[in-house]
């Protein structure tokens, strides 16, 4: 039943971000039977024996109390975790062909994630970009971090074209901390391309997964006429499209595109995730921490 | 080209309908956004024309249906030439001569297999009619397009003894044009002859209708003999008297020797020799005739080996009876008149009368019924039992010739018809006071012959007041001369004068043998019709009172000519064929009819081409002269040709259309 709710379309009439992410998260919450494994918060991993030059910060005085031998404490990882958000805001994330565009349902997506994160304590930033970085908001556990993402996210409309190579340079410059980088792009761009530049994030020992956002009339076409085609990121480049081809050679090369794209990603170990734009949010929010958890 | 509904085509504007839904609706489609195009390529352009190609097929079929619709219901016609347009439906007509001349060889034969081959060429449904024609046209099939029916109508076709007439054969292709009104292709097979030919060319027209296709059947001049013509008496009563003179004539022939035979019943009675000059006649006379008692069968016959051996034999009908009596009743024996009389029918040759001469002192107890006709010469007084037997003789059939002389004068009235005597009129030699004959009526019977009687002086003449009786004749103070009067079923003839040479001098002139001779002929009722009658001849059968009696006529072969209503019914007949028919009366006048075929169709001369061409042409000349009104009589529509297109049309355009539109339906799934 609340399936209904998530539906992107339904949450397009609802005008206040937060409360769009408040209702995907709680209603998301809800679904997973309350499981403590959700988050992004460091946890204990294991015991070692101090070896010399340990840090005595991470010695369990308490072990070493009743066991008279200093022994450390492993987590998994640091106690507050952050997450950036990158959100591509490119002419073409403008594209939708029903009443949410690739762009809504990537804000409804960041918002729900900043949402998520913030009930976790956890650091949130986001940086909005196209062909350049527009706007930055920089990873916090401050009071008021939320509103600022979410009018960041708010603000985000679509631009230029998409250029990856310049602003995953400025990137670089923001990320002091480990933590997981979220990238939401329709990554029209060859995937060679996209993994040479996103890969060195993964540098910084961050965790790093693509959301590639498209909507269902770019996966699967569908034409009744010929009609004449413009490129939204370039408006003075046009085609007439034939409904056979669309229906056929289209799509073939989109699945590939997607399929290599998928493999690269994968291949450079980072994370790969389609998201159907005319899928209920929250299924692309629990496949994705299904795929988390098992790496777990 | 035109309309009959013109205001229908304003409709035309609906053609806009495809225009804006292939052609404008397709410019204004708006190019639509789309995320990227970097899986799209330049070539799919080419499917797109292709389609386009299609599409625009597709455009041109609605279009076109949309304004054939419209013409269909503007329903337009074309305007044709007369004969253009005519021929539609047209009729083939099939004539065929079968006049006397397509005996010759195998003439008629020929022209049947020719027909028969026009018929096995025609087309499905196309139909025709066979025409028989001579001297009249004979329908032998009607207009049908069944093949068998026109193949036995063919077949049917016999020889006739007709003379051809290609006046009668143009008047029937006339009528039946004007009654089908169709179009009409006639062949015609004949051997063209050119005594058919009509005096009058203009008997020949044809209706701008009818198309003449003549077919010359064995066209050319061929040497023939004939009998051309035959004199021989009706009747012998004396055969060493009675002399038959038969012509013999030749025609593109050379000078040959022909025998000419004399045949009576199927014997030969006698055969000459005869020089017969190149296109020439020549004539034979046999001498005498015997012949039996009765009614006879005579031929003059001549042994030719020409290829037409229909007209080498001519008929006449002769009969061979014993004088009949005339009785001649005078106030005195010997009188003037009885020998003026007798010598009078004795000088006309056959002596068909015996004249019995009697005085009124012995007529008393006679009876008049055994005579042809009885003469009362100037009587002063009749018996009365005489006269009453007279009446009743007359009544019955029997006819009295009177004339008035001076015993006349003390009489009242005429005997037998009652009729006022006037005056009697008298002359002097002196002075040469007398009266002439100022009026004849040349129709009557006894002066058919012979008019001339301007010499004769009447010196003594009774007037007698005509009453109801016809005047043949009137002196120069209008006294009636030669009354006719019909009692009953007889006549009475009254002549006003005695057949003497006292009160005028008529038996000394040429005239009175020949007046003698028809009057008694004429009241002794021996028609003088001749021996023969041409094929194509009438008959009387009956008069007005004899309706309802019987006549049979049997034909030269010997069947019944009339069904049985025309035996009881009909008036007369006519010859058809050549021979003799035999007509049996109810009052037992039965005749036997020599007839014969007229010898214009001997001559089997060609018509010059160039005269068919003329005859042909009339049809051409009335097609020209009605043509630029027949234009616009005779629109032609084009409604069912233009709905077929339009049927064809929306057939294709369903095919395209539905070619068009099955890409939609993959790009659906």
């Amino acid at each position: 039943m609340l399936q209904r709710f998530l539906d992107p379309a339904t949450l397009a009439s609802i005008s206040s971000l937060d409360l769009v992410a408040k209702t995907v998260v709680d209603g998301f919450v809800a679904g997973l039977h309350r499981s403590p494994d959700f988050g992004f918060s460091q946890e204990f991993a294991e015991y070692r024996a101090y070896s010399e030059g340990d840090d005595l910060r991470h010695v369990d005085w308490n072990v070493f109390a009743r066991t008279d031998r200093c022994f450390l404490k492993r987590y998994k990882g640091e106690t507050n975790s952050q997450l950036l958000l990158l959100l591509d805001t490119s002419a073409s994330m403008g594209f939708g062909s029903a009443s949410v565009t690739k762009l809504d349902y990537a804000r409804f997506v960041a918002a729900s994630l900043c949402y998520m994160a913030n009930t976790q304590r956890d650091a949130a930033g986001l940086i909005v970009f196209d062909e350049d970085v527009k706007n930055y908001v920089a990873p916090s556990t401050r009071q008021g971090q939320l509103f600022r993402l979410l009018h960041a996210i708010e603000k985000a409309e679509p631009g230029t074209h998409t250029d990856f190579t310049k602003p995953f340079i400025h990137f670089q410059n923001f990320l002091h901390r480990r933590g997981i980088v979220v990238v939401m792009s329709d990554f029209y761009e060859d995937p060679a391309v996209i993994v040479k530049t996103v890969e060195p994030l993964r540098y910084h020992g961050n965790e790093v997964i693509l959301f590639h956002l498209l909507d269902p009339q770019e996966i699967k076409p569908k034409f009744r006429d010929p009609v004449l085609l413009y490129d939204l990121e370039e408006t003075t480049k046009s085609l007439e499209v034939s409904p056979e081809y669309a229906t056929n050679e289209y799509r073939r090369k989109m699945d590939s595109h997607i399929e290599a794209l998928a493999s690269k990603v994968r291949g450079a170990g980072m994370d790969y995730f389609l998201m159907d734009t005319g899928r209920p949010l929250d299924e692309g929010l629990r496949e994705y921490l299904q795929v988390r958890k098992g790496r777990l | 080209m035109g309309f009959f509904t013109p205001w229908f085509l304003a409709a035309g504007l609906a053609v806009g309908l495809p225009v804006w839904l292939h052609l404008l609706r397709k410019h204004k489609t708006t190019p639509l956004p789309f995320s990227s195009l970097m899986f799209f390529e330049k070539r799919t352009q080419s499917s797109i024309k292709h389609r386009r190609l299609r599409y625009l097929l597709l455009f041109a079929a609605r279009a076109l249906l949309v304004l054939l619709l419209v013409l269909a219901f503007a329903q337009p016609y074309v305007r044709q030439t007369v004969l253009a347009s005519k021929r539609s439906g047209e009729v083939t007509v099939l004539a065929i001569d079968n006049s006397l001349s397509m005996r010759a060889g195998n003439r008629l034969s020929q022209a049947k297999t020719a027909a028969k081959s026009v018929i096995g060429g025609l087309r499905v449904g196309q139909r025709a009619q066979v025409l028989a024609f001579g001297s009249r046209v004979q329908v032998m099939s009607e207009v049908t397009d069944d093949h068998s029916s026109l193949n036995a109508a063919v077949d049917s076709i016999e020889p006739g003894d007709t003379r051809t007439s290609y006046a009668e054969l143009s008047r029937s292709l006339r009528a039946i044009a004007q009654s089908l009104k169709l179009p009409l292709a006639v062949e015609l097979y004949s051997d063209m002859q050119q005594t058919g030919w009509p005096a009058n060319f203009n008997d020949l027209r044809l209706n701008a209708t009818v198309q003449l296709n003549p077919h010359p059947i064995e066209a050319k001049e061929t040497s023939n003999f004939t009998v051309e013509n035959v004199v021989a008496p009706r009747r012998v009563y004396d055969a060493k008297k009675a002399r038959v003179l038969a012509t013999v004539a030749g025609f593109g022939n050379k000078k040959s020797t022909r025998s000419v035979s004399l045949v009576l019943n199927g014997r030969v009675l006698e055969t000459k020799q005869v020089d017969v000059p190149e296109n020439g006649r020549a004539t034979v006379e046999f001498l005498s005739l015997d012949v039996p008692y009765g009614r006879n069968k005579g031929e003059v016959r001549i042994d030719t080996a020409d290829s037409l051996p229909a007209d080498d034999t001519f008929n006449f009908s002769v009969e061979r009876s014993d004088p009949r009596h005339a009785l001649f009743v005078q106030e005195s024996a010997g009188s003037r008149g009885l020998v003026f009389f007798k010598a009078a029918l004795e000088a006309a040759g056959q002596s068909a009368f015996e004249i019995d001469p009697a005085t009124v002192d012995q007529v008393a107890n006679v009876s008049p019924s055994k005579y042809a006709f009885v003469v009362l010469s100037d009587l002063g007084a009749v018996p009365p039992a005489f006269e009453n037997a007279l009446r009743e003789y007359v009544r019955t059939g029997g006819s009295v010739w009177i004339a008035l002389g001076h015993l006349s004068v003390g009489r009242t009235r005429v005997p037998v018809t009652g009729d006022a005597i006037q005056e009697a009129r008298y002359a002097g030699r002196e002075g040469e006071r007398f009266q002439t004959v100022a009026w004849l009526d040349t129709s009557h019977p006894s002066i058919l012959k012979d008019d001339r009687w301007e010499g004769v002086k009447f010196y003594q003449t009774i007037h007698v007041v005509p009453g109801s009786a016809r005047v043949a004749a009137r002196l120069s103070d209008q006294t009636p001369l030669l009354l006719d009067q019909q009692l009953g079923e007889g006549h009475v003839l009254v002549f006003a004068s005695p057949f003497d040479n006292v009160a005028n001098d008529f038996p000394i002139h040429a005239s009175f043998v020949p007046f003698i001779e028809q009057t008694a002929r004429y009241l002794g009722r021996l028609d003088a019709g001749p021996a023969s009658v041409l094929v194509g001849g009438f008959a009387e059968l009956r008069d007005s009172k004899e309706k309802g009696a019987a006549v049979d006529v049997l034909d030269p072969k010997g069947e019944r000519a009339l069904s049985l209503e025309e035996a009881t019914k009909a008036q007369n007949i006519q010859f058809t064929m050549a021979g003799f028919y035999d007509i049996r009366r109810p009052n037992g006048r039965n005749e036997l009819v020599a007839v014969n075929a007229d010898r214009h169709e001997s001559e089997l001369v060609p018509v010059p081409p160039d005269s068919i061409t003329l005859w042909q042409n009339t049809a051409q000349s009335a097609a020209a002269g009605v043509n630029s009104s027949a234009d616009e009589q005779k629109p032609v529509s084009l409604w069912w040709y233009v709905m077929l297109a339009v049927l064809l049309l929306a057939v294709a355009e369903s095919l395209l259309g539905n070619q068009h539109l099955s890409v939609d339906k993959e790009a659906a799934i």
